[in-house]
C-alpha cells in the first residue's frame, strides 16, 4: 500500500470526487494557484480547471454565501476557510442559513456543502490563527462536525462529507498535513458518525480528538510500560457522536479521560463526559476527567503554545491521576 | 509639506528598508516564529502617511504592520522584539509579528484581513463624540477592500461623517491574487463613489506625494471634513512571505521592472537632480547600520515570557484573588 501524507490524502479525495461528479467544486482563497495553504490541492487547478477549482477573493462571508447559494442550485461546493479563526466572518451564512434552510423548507431543500478549514496550535501562529473553535459548530443543530486525525481517515471521511447532503464542517489540524500513513489505492469511504478505536486496552478509556489523538497514543505507549493499559478512542465525528463505541469501552474500563485542544469550559469535552456519566454511571470507578487546554489565548513564541495545550506527557500525567499512579504533570488541574 | 525635507523622508525610508532586511534575516535564523511579511517597496506609504500623524492620533494596521508601527511612533525595540516573542515587545511577546497593540503609542494591528476597518470607525466615532480634533488612520491592503468589513465601515463612517482616513495600500497583490483579477474596479479609490466620498488615488511610491496628501487629509479631517478613502498605489517587491511560490503569480521580469520605480530609487533620483551629493546620501547608511546592529544584539538577549505571563490577563477577575484564566 502506498504511504502518503495527510495533505496528499485530501487531494486524492478531491480528485476522486471531482472526477465522479462535475458538480463538486472547491472554492477558497489561494486554493488554485497555491494549491491551498498546506498544499492539499496543488496541481488540481491545471487538472480540473477554474470551474472546479476556484480562487476566491478575501471575502469570507461571500465564500460561505456562494457555498449556500450553489448548493441550493444543486451543486456540491467545498468552501475552504484558510484558518478556522476567519470562519467567524462567515458565521452568519453557516449558522443562520446553511444550518437552517433544510428545516425551514420542511426538508425540501438540501444543502450538500462541505465547510472545510484547519485549526489548532502548534505552528507558532499566535492567538488569531491557532484556535480550536469546533465547539461552536457542535452546538448548532443542522451541522455535522468532523475532525479527522490520520491520512487514512481524512480521505475516507472527506469523501463521505462531500457525498453527504447536509452542511458538514470539516476541521483539519494544521500540524497533521505532513503526517504519513499507508492509504489503499482502491476506493473506500468512512461513514460519518462512526468512532474509531485507535488502540485497545483494559484500564482506562482515553477519548481524544484531532491532533490530540497522536499524543494520547504516545501517552498510552508510555503508560503500557508502567502497567496501565489504555484504550484510545477517536470519535472522528464530534456530532453526531458515536456514543455506542464510547459507552462499550467505558463499561469495560470503568475510567475515562477526555482530551481536547479546545478549552474544557463550555465545550464538546463536557458533552462527551456527560454521555459517559449518563450511560456508564454504575460502571464508573471515578468521575470522568477532562484534560484540555488552559483557558487562554494561544500565546506566541517557540515553546509557550505547547505549554498551554495538552501533550503526551501531560496526558500520561492525567491518566496516572485517574488510576492513582504517582503523577508529575504540571498542567493537570 | 510641514517643513520636512525630502532628505529626511529618504532617511526614514532607508531606516525602514534596513529594518525590514534585519527582520528577514532574523526570520531566516528562526528568531521570528510566525510568518514574516516583508515590506520592501512600501516605505513611502508608511513614512508619508503613518509618519504624518500627531502623537495622540490613532493608527490601525494589518498583518504587515512593522513599518507602519515604527513610522507611526512605536519603538523599533518594541516592534522587533514583539516579532521575536520577547517580553519587551509591544504585547509582551504574546502577539507575534502580525497582531500586537501598543496603547502608549496609539498603535493597534491584527492579523484578520479587513477587521481593522470597522474598529477604526468605532475609534473615530468616539473621537468625534468626545469633541477632540484627533484623527484615526486605518491602513489596509487591496485584498482587504474585498471584505464586507471594508464596505460596512465605509458606509458607517460616511453617514456619520467620522474623522477617519482609510488608507488602501494597493501593492498589487493579496497573497497570490493579482489585484487586476480580484478587484472588480480599475481603481480601488472608485469604491468611494458608492459612499459619496472623494475619489483619491495617488502614486504610493512617491514619498512627497504621500506626505503632502496625508498632511492635507489629516488637516481636513481635523476640521470635520472626513472621512476619506485614499488609494496609494505601490508594489510588493518581495513575496507575500519569505519563500512563497512567486512563480505561480508573477514573473521575475515584472519584479525587476517594478524595482526601477520603488520609493527609495525614486527619492534618491530626485535628490540627486536637486543637487544633493550622492556621497551625502550614502553616508546615511553607516549610522543606520550601527543602530540596527546594536538593536539586534540587544534584542536576542531579551527574555521570553513565562507560562504565568502567557496565561495571565485573560480576563479581569470578578473577585480579588480569582485565578484569571480558569
Ligand atoms: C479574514 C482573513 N482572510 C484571509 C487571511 C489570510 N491572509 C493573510 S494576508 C492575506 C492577503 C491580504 O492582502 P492585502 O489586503 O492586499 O494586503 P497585503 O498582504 O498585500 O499587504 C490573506 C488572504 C486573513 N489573515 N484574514
Amino acid at each position: 500500500m502506498p504511504v502518503i501524507t495527510f495533505g496528499e490524502a485530501i487531494k486524492q479525495a478531491y480528485r476522486e470526487e471531482m472526477q465522479r461528479d462535475k458538480n463538486v467544486f472547491l472554492m477558497g482563497e489561494d486554493v488554485g494557484r497555491w494549491g491551498s495553504l498546506y498544499r492539499s490541492s496543488t496541481g488540481l487547478l491545471e487538472e480540473f480547471g477554474s470551474e472546479q477549482i476556484k480562487d476566491a477573493p478575501i471575502s469570507e462571508a461571500a465564500i460561505a454565501g456562494c457555498g449556500v447559494g450553489s448548493a441550493l442550485m444543486g451543486m456540491r461546493p467545498i468552501v475552504e476557510f484558510m484558518y478556522i479563526d476567519f470562519i467567524s466572518i462567515a458565521m452568519d451564512q453557516i449558522v443562520n442559513h446553511a444550518a437552517k434552510w433544510h428545516q425551514l423548507s420542511n426538508g425540501k431543500i438540501k444543502l450538500p456543502m462541505v465547510i472545510k478549514t484547519q485549526g489548532g496550535a502548534g505552528r507558532r501562529n499566535s492567538s488569531q490563527h491557532s484556535q480550536s473553535l469546533e465547539n461552536w459548530f457542535v452546538n448548532v443543530p443542522g451541522l455535522i462536525t468532523v475532525m479527522p486525525s490520520t491520512p487514512y481517515d481524512v480521505k475516507g471521511l472527506l469523501k463521505s462529507a462531500i457525498r453527504n447532503d447536509n452542511p458538514v464542517v470539516f476541521i483539519e489540524h494544521k500540524c497533521l498535513y505532513f503526517d504519513k500513513q499507508e492509504v489503499p489505492e482502491e476506493e473506500y469511504l468512512i461513514p460519518l458518525g462512526k468512532a474509531d478505536v485507535k488502540r485497545t486496552g483494559d484500564n482506562v478509556t482515553i477519548i481524544a480528538t484531532s491532533w490530540m489523538v497522536s499524543f494520547a497514543l504516545q501517552a498510552a505507549e508510555t503508560l503500557a510500560d508502567e502497567g496501565i493499559s489504555c484504550e484510545v478512542i477517536d470519535p472522528r465525528t464530534l456530532w453526531p457522536l458515536d456514543k455506542e463505541t464510547i459507552i462499550q469501552s467505558v463499561k469495560k474500563t470503568g475510567l475515562c479521560l477526555v482530551v481536547t485542544e479546545a478549552p474544557a469550559e463550555g465545550g464538546w469535552s463536557g458533552e462527551a463526559s456527560s454521555v459517559v456519566h449518563e450511560h456508564c454511571f454504575s460502571e464508573l470507578k471515578k468521575p470522568v476527567k477532562r484534560h484540555c487546554s488552559i483557558r487562554t489565548g494561544i500565546p506566541y513564541g517557540a515553546t509557550l503554545e505547547r505549554e498551554v495545550i495538552p501533550g503526551a506527557e501531560s496526558i500520561a500525567g492525567a491518566v496516572r491521576e485517574l488510576t492513582n499512579a504517582p503523577s508529575s504533570s504540571p498542567l493537570t488541574p | 509639506m510641514s517643513g520636512v525635507s525630502l532628505k529626511n523622508l529618504y532617511e526614514e525610508m532607508l531606516l525602514l528598508r534596513r529594518f525590514d532586511k534585519l527582520s528577514m534575516r532574523l526570520k531566516m535564523k528562526d528568531l521570528i516564529y510566525s510568518g514574516y511579511h516583508p515590506t520592501e517597496g512600501q516605505e513611502a506609504v508608511a513614512v508619508g502617511f503613518c509618519g504624518a500623524l500627531r502623537d495622540d492620533d490613532v493608527l490601525l494596521s494589518t498583518h504587515r504592520p512593522h513599518i507602519h508601527a515604527v513610522a507611526g511612533g512605536c519603538t523599533m525595540e518594541a516592534v522587533l522584539t514583539e516579532m521575536m516573542g520577547r517580553t519587551t515587545g509591544c504585547s509582551g511577546g504574546l502577539g507575534g509579528g502580525m497582531q500586537y497593540v501598543d496603547p502608549e503609542h496609539n498603535f493597534y494591528c491584527g492579523s484578520v484581513v479587513g477587521s481593522n476597518l470597522p474598529i477604526a470607525t468605532g475609534v473615530a466615532m468616539a473621537m468625534k463624540q468626545q469633541g477632540s480634533d484627533r484623527v484615526c488612520m486605518c491602513m489596509f491592503g487591496d485584498g482587504a477592500s474585498n471584505t464586507g468589513s471594508f464596505h460596512e465601515a465605509l458606509n458607517l463612517a460616511a453617514i456619520w461623517k467620522l474623522p477617519v482616513i482609510f488608507v488602501c495600500e494597493n501593492n498589487g497583490f493579496a497573497e497570490a491574487m493579482p489585484v487586476e483579477e480580484f478587484v472588480a474596479c480599475k481603481r480601488i479609490s472608485s469604491r468611494s463613489r458608492a459612499y459619496d466620498l472623494e475619489e483619491i488615488s495617488i502614486d504610493g511610491n512617491d514619498v512627497e506625494a504621500c506626505r503632502a496628501t496625508a498632511d492635507d487629509l489629516i488637516e481636513r479631517t481635523r476640521k470635520g471634513e472626513g472621512p476619506f478613502l485614499v488609494e496609494a498605489v505601490t508594489y510588493r517587491i518581495r513575496g507575500h512571505y519569505v519563500g512563497d511560490p512567486e512563480k505561480t503569480y508573477r514573473t521575475k521580469d515584472e519584479v525587476a521592472e517594478k524595482k526601477q520605480e520603488e520609493p527609495l530609487v525614486r527619492a534618491r533620483e530626485r535628490l540627486l537632480e536637486q543637487g544633493t551629493d550622492a556621497a551625502e546620501l550614502d553616508a546615511l547608511e553607516g549610522p543606520i547600520k550601527e543602530r540596527l546592529d546594536a538593536l539586534s544584539e540587544w534584542a536576542v538577549e531579551q527574555p521570553f515570557p513565562t507560562l504565568e505571563q502567557a496565561i495571565d490577563n485573560v480576563y479581569i477577575p470578578l473577585t480579588e484573588g480569582e485565578v484569571a484564566c480558569r
